[in-house]
């Protein structure tokens, strides 16, 4: 199938995405004591259409085309009100209207066959992956991204300087960070991430991460004797000896000219909040992010020592595609989040006036139907990004498939870019190596190959942990403790000589093994670190 | 009121200089005191925004400043009286230089005496040698701010905070508008002459607004909906909100509110009069409309590319211009333009009548708008503009007098501009004579297709017909076409031959090529030429014949004496000139083609050096005429022959592919013993070249010449019968290059003159081995484009034309840049009656132009002299 990423990714959407979502979400919390809103399962039906008369039917695409109207199907949310101990029985609430894709799994062409498809006035060799809003058909473009979640190491210039830095586009939920280590002057290491201007010392992070001695601290980074006599020359420019000393120095960096209390806190809150969130926000994913910066620093080193070569960003295993599902389940995240505003407004209203709280009368749900057909009506996305959704070309069925298997670099089209817009090795087998425009986008706008097949990302990572064990990957046993958190020791650590025959091994096959798993691979937010 | 008829005024100079508030006042009809616009039954207030005094906007009304009507009126002036000075937001940068440079109690500028004068009288100086004194004044403020204590009084001057938008703090305590104003005020006029300023023009504390001048309606005109509601401008919305915000500040302060409430009203009145000048200053919240949408106020309407300077006064459109596709037609001269019915009949040119002209401009009027030629206006005696429609036309014509003028429309030999865009250089925009033909395009002679740049795959250009003889005439002399065949880029042609032109002479004239009588007729039937020369020779039945030559020759003037190379010269080690036998040494003697075939070089645009002697020697007019008879010419001869090319034509013999194998294999044998060499670190590094660099070079330069050794082997089989070897040969299209490319071998494909590198780790693909330093690993692509490429032949093809793809998108704007600045930077330049090259303020760039004084135009290619071609044709002899 021509558009099958567009309708697995959709459909995953509906299947997992949606759920995913109301979950992070959990509750409706209201400034009024002991009362929250419980969220539930929530469900999608099929596209309907509700007449001038309140009657409900079965609506067809073409019927929308023809009528002006939204291709969209009702979604109801389970919600109970909590109130003190009570609680009510779970109600099942229509909260909005979903646009629905053509021909994915909730499309009520699905179940029918080519002469039925034909009785409602649709062609059986339509593709499908659309929308239709406000009887428009809109498509929505597969976005190409850098990779997140994996480091990224390259040769940077300070002040004239040629200095070796990694970095790390660190999502979670629709949250992106970036954190940079490099390694500038005189060999130190300085990290930077959001929320805190300048960079931080290395040591002093990593001290506060819970990493206290200087023996941990190398260990952590690498136990290559060249690159160990880096971290001596580090450790010896320390700022701090201690983890207390060193919360304290982040502390009065981030929250200058308040008090030691309160700049310990806020210390705390952004190293779980701001420092790669792709690892967790809790205190006890701390020890996972100092493996991982120690993972960054060690690639300065490597680049510094020659031992690797700059990461070549336009490799496709460094690039991460965002389908129509990724894109929906942002949209929807924000989309929700309005909702549940506007639902604490109306419940806390509700409850000024001493109405009875009813969940049916709390949703207005045409907020979310809105927050939802906006954007794919006019390709205006939440974050700012302008023309993620189009009108479907459809000049001939050609071109209109070519429009559906279109893929878009975010980059900006009026810098050179030489580099990206060439046509990389890599994208053999998957991108077209003739269709792309002639002028300002030229290499920026690409189409997929015919034979491409996109796999949708795990968010399972217990699988991905047994397959790692099972290629012999030891788990990390660095016993270190953080103020009550239990010992650590379970997360999948440092290549173990066995993994680095395995590869080898796998390397002389042809790389087959490895190519395959690190291409079409979609973002997976939670995954560990993006990297094998 | 008797309109007064304006008399043309000079600008002399233009001088910049604060408005004081007594000239606000002067020029101020009434002051404004109401917020209200309009009374209940729609009437403009008095002494309100939209008062008469401030000029009409609505049709019917009359000015009642000056009694004119809308349109008429320009508009006057009003003014508020503000309660308290507030701060003009454009001069914050001025004020607290001036306010850390003077002193805080009897605000003298704290420098001393002697000092003082020393810098006015350097001011003075650069003020003479017409130098911008900004620098040095702000060399002077810092001198100033040094100061610890004022020289004059004593006072210890303290530290003055400025914070956005408009706040200064001395010391912790804010200094009002008010305070501000006192001090500058203070300020005696010598000191405000050191700092650069002019006290007759801009005292200092004019820099703080007590009253604000309130532009004319006709500024902020308001705009009725269908609904009959009335819509104001923004900028009324702001002097309404300074006007409310004013009229309470003073009732306030007349009540004796707390000084808390003064303060806050003082600050909202320097909010709305800060967004009035400029909505968009950091840190001031932008003032809004109800809907959200940011009001656009003065600074707002002049900046930008949609502002008033770049949008409204430099990207003014014109009236009488045409637009469509343009189509080729090789029948009309290169000073002709076709032009459509339908745009000659929407363009007009207006024509005083006089008793010459009053009867064919009678038949125009008569023939009205529908019927070609017309007319489509005509202006009366009185001034008034009457359109001229199916019903008026015969009443028109009859009226018609002299004095009139008829706005007639566009007919042959008229003289207009064309134009096509990007106009980067002067013949992007030349004179063509009008030729009203019928379709939808403009037609033009392929011929001056290179200097607008233009061809006709969808190509459209702009027609602007001149309104005036004077317009007309320096057009015909300056822009004429035919003016600019040479080009003064290099001193040669860029109108000449092309393409099928190029062609066509070179079928014509190579070798002995024999003409029957009606073949002969019919070539030159266009050309004008009515007599045939003695014929060549007799065929067995006894008809005449001609050579190609002497058919040629029927179009150049006698008295043309020229020899040279033809471009299909092969270049031999000693030149038989006359006798060649490849018939590629031109010998031109008295307009006669003794040998040689005509081709690029000698009708091409750009090269040809026959046009290049017509139009120096006989003039533009018979250049024009020249180029004009070459394509008619070379049309017909080219069509006589035919010229055609097909896959067919790539097919190369067996034994010349066995060779090209042969040849391509031997080169892969070396570049694997050079691999070899490499990897046993045998190679010698190239001077000041690395290893790894030395190899890339040496594999790239033998692939090189294994490509260029396959094109010479397909050479060698496609003759001068081939089409595709004629159009290379002759500099027609195309080149050895992309026939080696069909028939031969594509050859290396580099990026960046590079072969290909980037890939998979070690490789480029996983078709090949890790570390494979091999020509087909990177890029070298040994088919043909007609035996076909194989898969990862393909695409590094594809990486190797990406990289051109992308290379014209970005170089096309980059250089748009790059010209737009170096225009910029040169356009006033000028040469003078006194040969020298000056700016606009007469000062010197060049003493000649330059430095040698030589106009490229006239000269021979770029070089000044060509005395060893004068010597040689007086004398006949070869001179070094």
């Amino acid at each position: 199938m021509i558009v099958q990423h567009h309708i697995d990714s959709f459909n995953k959407f509906i299947d997992v995405g949606l759920q995913k979502i109301i979950d992070e979400q959990g509750i409706i919390e209201t400034d009024l004591e002991d009362i929250y809103l419980e969220l539930g399962r929530i469900r999608v039906e099929k596209p309907i259409v509700k007449e001038a008369d309140g009657a409900i039917e079965r609506l067809y695409p073409n019927e929308a085309r023809l009528r002006n109207l939204s291709y969209s199907a009702p979604l109801y949310l389970e919600m109970s009100v909590v109130k003190g101990d009570s609680k009510t029985d779970p109600v099942e609430t229509k909260v909005g209207q979903l646009p629905v894709m053509l021909k994915s799994n909730i499309c009520n062409l699905k179940e029918l066959n080519d002469e039925e498809m034909v009785n409602n006035g649709e062609d059986p060799l339509d593709p499908g992956g659309y929308f239709i809003v406000n009887g428009t058909e809109r498509v929505i473009m597969t976005l190409e991204d850098l990779a997140p979640n994996k480091i990224l190491t390259e040769f940077s210039e300070r002040y004239g300087d040629k200095i070796e830095v990694a970095k790390v586009f660190s999502q979670r939920r629709g949250y992106r960070a970036l954190v940079v280590v490099e390694r500038g002057r005189k060999a130190l290491l300085e990290v930077s991430f959001p929320s805190i201007s300048g960079r931080l010392n290395f040591i002093t992070l990593m001290r506060t991460l819970g990493v206290e001695t200087d023996e941990d601290i190398v260990n952590i980074v690498s136990n290559d004797p060249e690159i160990m006599k880096f971290m001596l020359e580090n450790l010896e420019e320390a700022e701090v000896n201690t983890r207390e000393e060193a919360i304290e120095k982040i502390g009065s960096r981030v929250a200058s000219g308040q008090a030691t209390d309160y700049q310990i806190k806020r210390a705390n809150y952004v190293i779980d909040r701001y420092l790669l969130p792709h690892l967790g926000n809790s205190p006890s994913d701390r020890l996972a992010k100092a493996h991982f910066l120690g993972r960054m620093a060690e690639s300065c080193f490597e680049l510094a020592l020659g031992r690797r070569a700059q990461d070549d960003k336009d490799h496709y295993s460094n690039k991460r595609l965002k389908l129509t599902g990724d894109l929906m389940e942002d949209l929807f995240r924000v989309a929700f989040n309005r909702l549940s505003r506007d639902v604490k407004y109306q419940l806390e209203r509700a409850n000024m006036r001493n109405r009875e709280l009813n969940v049916g009368t709390l949703v207005r749900s045409d907020v979310l139907t809105d927050r939802l057909q906006h954007p794919l009506a006019t390709g205006n996305w939440v974050g700012g990004r302008t023309g993620v959704s189009q009108l479907l070309d459809r000049t001939d069925y050609i071109s209109t498939l070519s429009h559906l298997r279109r893929v878009i670099s975010p980059l900006s089209r009026a810098q050179p870019h030489f580099e990206a817009r060439d046509l990389h090795p890599t994208q053999w087998g998957r991108l077209c190596p003739s269709e792309t425009p002639e002028g300002p986008n030229c290499g920026l706008v690409k189409n997929f190959a015919q034979m491409v097949e996109l796999s949708t990302g795990t968010d399972d990572n217990q699988s991905i942990k047994t397959i790692l064990y099972d290629l012999e990957v030891q788990p990390n046993k660095m016993n270190i403790t953080i103020d009550n958190v239990p010992e650590y020791e379970d997360e999948v650590g440092n290549y173990t000589e066995e993994l680095e025959k395995i590869s080898v091994e796998v390397d002389e096959k042809k790389d087959v093994a490895i190519e395959v798993f690190s291409s079409e691979k979609l973002d997976d937010s939670d995954n560990l670190g993006g990297e094998l | 009121m008797d309109k007064i008829h304006s008399m043309p005024k000079r600008v002399g100079a233009i001088k910049f200089g604060l408005i004081s508030p007594r000239e606000v006042r002067k020029m101020s009809i009434t002051p404004i005191i109401t917020a209200d616009t309009y009374d209940d039954d729609g009437y403009p207030i008095d002494m309100g925004l939209m008062d008469l005094r401030l000029g009409v906007i609505d049709p019917g009304l009359k000015c009642k400043s000056c009694g004119s009507r809308a349109g008429e009126c320009p508009g006057h002036f009003g003014h508020i009286e503000l309660v308290a000075p507030v701060i003009h937001i454009g001069f914050n940068k001025i004020i607290r230089k001036i306010l850390r440079s003077t002193c805080r109690k009897c605000s003298k500028l704290l420098l001393e005496p002697a000092k003082k004068d020393e810098y006015l009288s350097q001011l003075n100086t650069l003020k003479e040698i017409g130098h911008l004194p900004e620098t040095y004044v702000n060399e002077i403020f810092k001198e100033a701010r040094k100061a610890k204590n004022c020289p004059y009084c004593g006072e210890e001057q303290l530290e003055i905070k400025f914070e956005k938008p408009s706040d200064y703090i001395e010391d912790g305590e804010k200094l009002t508008p008010t305070e501000i104003r006192d001090r500058l005020e203070n300020i005696t006029d010598d000191d405000v002459r050191v700092m650069g300023m002019n006290p007759e023009t801009a005292r200092p504390e004019w820099m703080i607004l007590t009253v604000l001048p309130v532009p004319p309606v006709t500024v902020r005109p308001s705009i009725t909906l269908e609904s009959g509601q009335r819509s104001e401008d923004d900028l009324t919305h702001k002097l309404v909100d300074i006007i409310r915000i004013n009229q309470r500040f003073q009732e306030n302060r007349e009540a004796g509110a707390p000084q808390l409430i003064i303060e806050d009203l003082w600050e909202l009145l320097q909010y709305h009069v800060t967004t009035y000048f400029d909505n968009e200053v950091s840190g001031v919240p932008p003032a809004r409309h109800r809907s959200g949408r940011p009001l656009k106020t003065l600074t707002q309407r002049l900046k930008g590319k949609e502002g008033r300077f770049r949008g409204s006064l430099s990207g003014k459109r014109v009236n009488f211009s045409a637009r469509t596709v343009v189509s080729p037609d090789p029948n009309l001269s290169i000073n002709e333009v076709g032009i459509p019915y339908e745009i000659a009949k929407h363009m007009t040119i207006p024509l005083k009548v006089i008793t010459s002209n009053i009867d064919i401009l009678k038949k125009y009027v008569s023939n009205g708008r529908l019927i070609y030629p017309g007319a489509n206006y005509v202006v009366r005696g009185d001034g008034k503009r009457v359109k001229i429609t199916e019903i008026n036309s015969e009443e028109l014509a009859e009226k018609l007098e002299i004095g009139w003028t008829v706005e007639r429309q566009l007919i042959d030999g008229d003289i207009v501009l064309f134009n096509r865009q990007p106009s980067l250089h002067k013949m992007s925009i030349m004179a063509h004579t009008v030729k009203v033909l019928p379709y939808k395009t403009f037609r033009l002679n392929p011929s001056v297709c290179p200097p607008y740049n233009a061809d006709f795959d969808g190509d459209e250009m702009n027609l602007h017909v001149l309104q005036n003889y004077e317009a007309m005439a320096e057009a015909k002399i300056l822009m004429q076409v035919q003016e600019n065949i040479l080009s003064p880029r290099f001193g040669g042609p860029i109108i000449g031959g092309i393409h099928d032109h190029i062609s066509g002479m070179f079928l014509l004239t190579r070798n002995e090529k024999n003409v029957n009588k009606n073949d002969a007729l019919e070539l030159l039937r266009k050309a004008e030429v009515r007599e045939l020369p003695e014929p060549m020779g007799y065929d067995e039945v006894g008809d005449p014949f001609w050579s190609g030559k002497q058919i040629f020759s029927q179009i150049l003037p006698k008295g043309l004496n020229l020899e040279f190379s033809a471009e299909v010269c092969m270049k031999c080690d000693t030149c038989k000139k006359k006798e060649c036998e490849h018939d590629s040494y031109v010998f031109i003697e008295d307009g006669e083609l003794i040998s040689g075939t005509i081709d690029e070089r000698a009708i091409g645009a750009f090269k040809g050096l026959v046009l290049d002697k017509i139009v120096k020697e006989f003039g533009t007019t018979r250049g024009s005429q020249f180029i004009d008879d070459v394509t008619k010419l070379a049309i017909r001869g080219i069509m006589r022959t035919g010229l055609s090319f097909g896959i067919s034509d790539e097919d190369i013999p067996k034994e010349a592919q066995v060779q090209i194998q042969k040849s391509l294999v031997t080169a892969e044998t070396e570049v694997s013993k050079l691999i070899a060499a490499y990897e046993a670190k045998e190679l010698d590094p190239f001077p000041g070249r690395t290893l790894d660099e030395t190899i890339e070079l040496s594999i790239m330069q033998k692939l090189g010449k294994a490509r260029d050794q396959a094109g010479n082997i397909a050479g060698n089989y496609l003759g001068l019968e081939n089409s595709a070897v004629i159009m290379a040969r002759s500099g027609a299209r195309g080149s050895m290059l992309n026939l080696t490319q069909m028939a031969g071998c594509v050859g290396q494909q580099a990026v960046r003159g590079e072969r290909i590198r980037r890939g998979y780790s070690g490789r480029t693909l996983p078709h090949f081995d890790k570390g494979d330093l091999g020509a087909h690993a990177h890029g070298f692509v040994k088919s043909s484009y007609k035996s076909g490429l194989n898969p990862t032949e393909y695409f590094f093809h594809a990486i190797g034309g990406r990289e051109g793809l992308v290379d014209t998108a970005v170089r096309t704007s980059q250089s748009g840049y790059l010209q737009r600045r170096l225009v910029n930077a040169l356009q006033d330049l000028e040469v003078q009656y006194d040969r020298t090259v000056r700016e606009t303020r007469g000062v010197i760039v060049q003493f000649k132009y330059g430095e040698d004084g030589i106009d490229s135009t006239k000269s021979d290619y770029g070089e000044p002299e060509f005395v060893h071609k004068v010597v040689k044709s007086v004398t006949g002899k070869e001179v070094v």
